[in-house]
């Protein structure tokens, strides 16, 4: 394959081998000074030209045979084409493919087509016409209003009567509400803001063997050494949480508890006060005592009721000497 | 009660079946003194809840001072040894009650001992 290939294009190669033994550095230079007057906005385009090169050295390699046949296609075909390329950027690509040993024509085309394929679809960014757009407005439907809520919207806007909060008074409504924000309430995918987080990614990382304590120091030390300082006051405030000062929202109750009981049974211990009188020192002393035991988050529910009876007991058997007092 | 507590004592100061870990296997207490630490450290806890209900009826100024003098005397009738500031913090190997260390809960000599042959985790000898 590539004694025949050789000997088809010897002629060429002799010619562009012998061009570059004798001036070696006049298309470097060339393709040197070009690159250096292109301005910024065509660097990009530098950059990826010589990234299709790059692959175009690799595909070369691979496949000697097409190339013959489908060269004189391709620059059929971009002739074909009406955009015109940049004449700068079609210098470039010659000076390139100049500068690559293998078969001139054949790359300079092969830049060229990609060229002409960048160029397609930056100019259909620009227009916004790319395909994803078209299959998203293909898929929306249009909804349909009943008339009486399109009639309810229409008067809605005509009336601006004010309350005393300065808020538009709007005519009742009771499934129109979910027509106001132009979507269903209850279409789309939840957040799961305000339940608790599934745990279906959970079940997919217990196929993974559980890392290694090794596993988690080298975690570590890459954290610590890839962590920059906060650039805002929202970096910050997710390291903070990171680190436990700031709490997560929404507030849970129970973050850091496992005793299974709820926060509010912890909280609120009034209803256990009912053995006790409603007037004088001793429920004054037990609604302390109740204060106190609210706050505390080390003991268990059951210590608590527990420490509330004993007092109970405790004041029933001193119940004769109280009453002497 | 009596028997229950007598026959703890003696369990304490059987020997224990030797484990099969490196180092000192200790299977008596140390001294006498150390026994009757360790008794007062399990009273201390068995009584630590009564004590704490009954000293907040006495410290405070809501309830009528009979009932705290009450109170007074019952905590007096607790044994004396579940009183917490009994509780001396010795050394655990030697039984040393002064030098001791919290955090080793060592004698400032034993522990010099180990750190010296690198058996103390994160300690070095300090120079600056």
């Amino acid at each position: 394959e590539k004694d025949k290939s050789t000997t088809s294009k010897g002629s060429t190669a002799e010619e562009a081998s012998k061009r570059k033994e004798g001036t070696a550095e006049t298309p470097k230079q060339k393709l040197l000074d070009i690159i250096g007057n292109m301005k910024v906005e065509v660097s990009y385009r530098k950059k990826l030209q010589e990234l299709k090169a790059s692959e175009n050295k690799k595909q070369d390699t691979n496949r000697q045979e097409g190339p013959d046949s489908a060269g004189p296609q391709r620059t059929a075909e971009g002739i074909q084409r009406g955009k015109p390329l940049n004449p700068e950027l079609v210098k470039a690509a010659s000076a390139v493919a100049s500068s690559l040993p293998l078969n001139k024509k054949q790359t300079e085309s092969e830049l060229l087509a990609q060229l002409r394929r960048h160029e397609e679809t930056t100019d259909k960014q620009k227009k916004g016409e790319t395909i994803n757009i078209s299959n998203v407005i293909s898929e929306m439907t249009v909804k349909k209003q009943s008339p009486a809520q399109r009639a309810a919207r229409i008067s809605g806007r005509i009336s601006l009567e004010l309350d005393d909060d300065g808020q538009r008074i709007r005519p009742e409504r009771f499934s129109s509400q979910s027509f106001d924000s132009r979507r269903s309430l209850k279409v789309g995918k939840r957040l799961n803001i305000f339940t608790k987080a599934s745990t279906e990614p959970e079940h997919a990382l217990k196929t993974v063997s559980s890392p290694t304590i090794w596993d988690l120091e080298f975690a570590k030390e890459i954290a610590a050494i890839t962590a920059q300082p906060p650039r805002n006051g929202f970096e910050e405030m997710i390291q903070w949480t990171k680190e436990g000062i700031l709490w997560e929202f929404p507030i849970d109750n129970e973050v850091g508890m496992d005793d299974g009981a709820e926060f509010h049974e912890h909280i609120f211990l009034d209803k256990h006060l009912e053995g006790f009188p409603k007037d004088g020192p001793i429920r004054h002393f037990m609604e302390l005592v109740i204060c106190g035991l609210s706050k505390n988050p080390y003991l268990s529910v059951k210590q608590k009721i527990e420490h509330i009876e004993w007092f109970e007991k405790y004041f029933e058997e001193k119940k004769k000497l109280l009453q002497e007092i | 009660m009596a028997a229950a507590a007598l026959g703890w004592a003696l369990r304490a100061a059987r020997q224990v079946l030797p484990s099969p870990c490196p180092g000192q296997v200790r299977s008596y207490y140390v001294d006498w003194r150390m026994l009757r630490d360790v008794k007062r450290r399990r009273l201390a806890y068995e009584y630590a809840d009564e004590r704490l209900r009954i000293n907040a009826i006495r410290k405070n100024t809501i309830l009528p001072k009979e009932l705290q003098e009450v109170a007074d005397k019952e905590i007096a009738a607790l044994p004396r040894d579940s009183c917490p500031s009994r509780i001396r913090n010795r050394c655990v190997l030697t039984s040393r009650p002064r030098g001791v260390r919290r955090r080793w809960r060592l004698s400032r000599i034993v522990f010099r001992h180990f750190a010296d042959h690198a058996q103390v985790s994160g300690v070095q000898r300090a120079m600056w």
